[in-house]
């Protein structure tokens, strides 16, 4: 087995991002993600990639694009307001089908929120952030190795796709230390070249243009289409999620990321007192895997919804769920983190316990 | 034994549990402890992150107080000078990581007196699992202080994956370094949950319990 190192979130996604054949990568600082910056400014030059700390988010996103046009693995990293000042970039590399890995390490908000950690950007990251018809495929990592994991699978992805994926952290993902084992190094030669659209350099073959936009309504009602296709494609082949004690269970609590990893000691604490609770905890974000979460609730006594937001996923889990289970919902919001304590109280009220 | 103690080290290398644990030790002699926050580098998993739960145990804690708690500001209070500086207190100070979090030491220095100052080392960590990577990393903080190492302690731990193997590999890794920079080594820290009663390890043992946690 390969050593197993004690890594900060923010390391751990930069050096699986170094290991997934990242060579380029651009950023701001903004807590609680500074350490990833700063570990790439460190790692790049050692693998003979590029770090640019830019002058703003906007800057940022439009390096991305850029660098992104190339065809090579290019990611950044911000948190919440650095990432609402992305969304006009973000709009325009979705319509011009550029891949790369955008993570945000979000805090509370909304407006500036403050340093602790959230999950108040659900929307922003699954309903689109900025303006037009696209899809970000989401991804939530709920440990650090899972972090590390969906990093590679991240820029896979992207690849695949030619599609932006956002790794949608938190606070707590980007701060907590956890043992990791680390992946092989990608060699970059080997990833996808994206040669057949990529700007590489013309010479001695037809132009290549990348562009969101055609001046022909019809023209660019035809890429709309396209786009569509490729999300419904996305849609049909990614959806991935957890499921953890739910055979016997009749309570399903439902949760990402920081969330999920808190559920699963509510699932412990309460069965050690005689209540049978699973979780089910989507992996994408989108696409949302509601066909599954159907399956599951059918003749559930409950399902409760647990998240750092005001309800965000929450509207996703009603759409799975429509009528076949009751929903109740448990919030913290502002950088507050549940207990498992607190969360097994919720339950236990609803249950009328 | 020296009024005030200052651990420095890598990210990661654990020197705010070192330090809340060997304040607590302070404590069992001595009826004043103090404890400075002194991370301007970690937004939270900070000695201030547990204030209230030293405090009941008999510590003074110091950072800054009421909304600036939580200011994304790299503050030190006064009360750090007050507390160096004060002959009736033992004073524990734990600064941030990496050269960036030691410069408070440097800010502090005039205030210092004897203090002993410890490098936290964790060779499970990725820039320090090497004897080279331990020095260069010691060299780095050491120019940026202007100070003297007095002590290396070994902390290698995986967190909740820490093994007696781990610790006794650290051990070897620290006594080579030890060897090469002609800096001792104060103790070997083992986390309370590994039952071990120091026979196995080459140098003191320090037990300690673990304050920044996740319920999770």
């Amino acid at each position: 087995m390969a050593e197993r190192v004690l890594v900060k979130g923010t390391e751990a996604i930069g050096e699986a991002a170094v290991r997934a054949g990242c060579r380029l990568f651009f950023g701001y600082p903004i807590t609680p993600q500074n350490e990833l910056p700063e570990y790439m400014s460190k790692r790049m030059p050692e693998v003979g990639g590029s770090f640019l700390q830019t002058e703003s988010e906007v800057a940022t996103i439009n390096m991305v694009y850029g660098a992104a046009c190339t065809g090579r693995r290019v990611m950044t990293s911000t948190s919440s307001p650095g990432f609402s000042l992305m969304q006009e970039g973000v709009s325009y590399m979705a319509g011009a089908e550029l891949p790369a890995v955008l993570v945000n390490v979000v805090r509370g908000g909304p407006g500036l929120g403050d340093i602790q950690p959230a999950q108040g950007d659900y929307w922003q990251a699954t309903k689109g952030g900025g303006h037009g018809d696209y899809k970000l495929i989401v991804l939530a990592p709920s440990t650090l190795q899972e972090a590390v994991d969906l990093i590679g699978l991240a820029f896979d992805l992207a690849d695949e796709y030619r599609n932006p994926v956002i790794v949608l952290a938190d606070g707590v993902i980007g701060q907590i230390m956890e043992p990791v084992t680390f992946p092989e190094f990608r060699d970059p030669d080997t990833l996808p070249k994206h040669d057949s659209w990529a700007l590489q350099g013309a010479v001695g073959r037809e132009k290549h243009v990348v562009t969101s936009f055609d001046i022909d309504p019809v023209v660019l009602e035809k890429m709309n289409f396209e786009l569509v296709d490729k999300f419904e494609r996305i849609e049909s082949k990614e959806k991935r999620w957890e499921e953890y004690k739910l055979d016997d269970a009749d309570v399903v609590i439902t949760s990402f990321g920081t969330i999920g990893r808190i559920s699963k000691s509510v699932v412990e604490k309460a069965r050690e007192e005689g209540i049978k609770v699973g979780l089910f905890r989507p992996i994408t974000l989108w696409p949302f895997p509601y066909e599954r979460l159907e399956e599951i609730v059918k003749g559930k006594k409950l399902v409760l919804d647990v998240e750092m937001n005001m309800g965000q996923m929450l509207e996703d889990v009603k759409l799975a769920v429509k009528d076949n289970a009751p929903i109740a919902f448990y919030k913290r919001m502002g950088g507050m983190v549940p207990t498992p304590e607190e969360i097994l109280n919720a339950l236990k009220m609803e249950l009328g316990r | 034994m020296a009024k005030n103690y200052a651990f420095i080290g890598l990210f990661g290398s654990g020197k705010t549990e070192v330090a809340i644990n060997w304040a607590l030790e302070l404590k069992k002699e001595d009826e004043k402890v103090a404890i400075i926050d002194g991370d301007i580098i970690s937004p939270y998993f900070r000695t201030r992150d547990v204030a209230e739960e030293l405090e009941k145990m008999g510590l003074v804690t110091v950072y800054p107080k009421g909304a600036l708690r939580n200011a994304d500001l790299p503050i030190i209070t006064g009360g750090a000078i007050g507390y160096l500086s004060n002959q009736d207190y033992k004073t524990v100070l734990d600064v941030g990581g990496e050269e960036n979090g030691v410069v408070v030491l440097g800010y502090l220095k005039p205030y210092l007196g004897d203090a002993e100052i410890s490098m936290v080392v964790n060779i499970a960590r990725p820039f320090s699992s090497t004897v080279d990577g331990i020095i260069s990393a010691y060299e780095q903080l050491r120019r940026v202080v202007g100070i003297k190492v007095d002590y290396l302690i070994n902390n290698a731990n995986l967190s909740y994956e820490t093994t007696s193997d781990l610790i006794a590999r650290g051990e070897e890794m620290l006594a080579k370094v030890s060897e090469l920079i002609d800096i001792p080594v104060k103790f070997t820290v083992i986390p309370d949950f590994i039952n071990e009663d120091g026979k196995k390890f080459k140098y003191p043992i320090f037990k300690i319990k673990r304050f920044m946690r996740m319920e999770i």
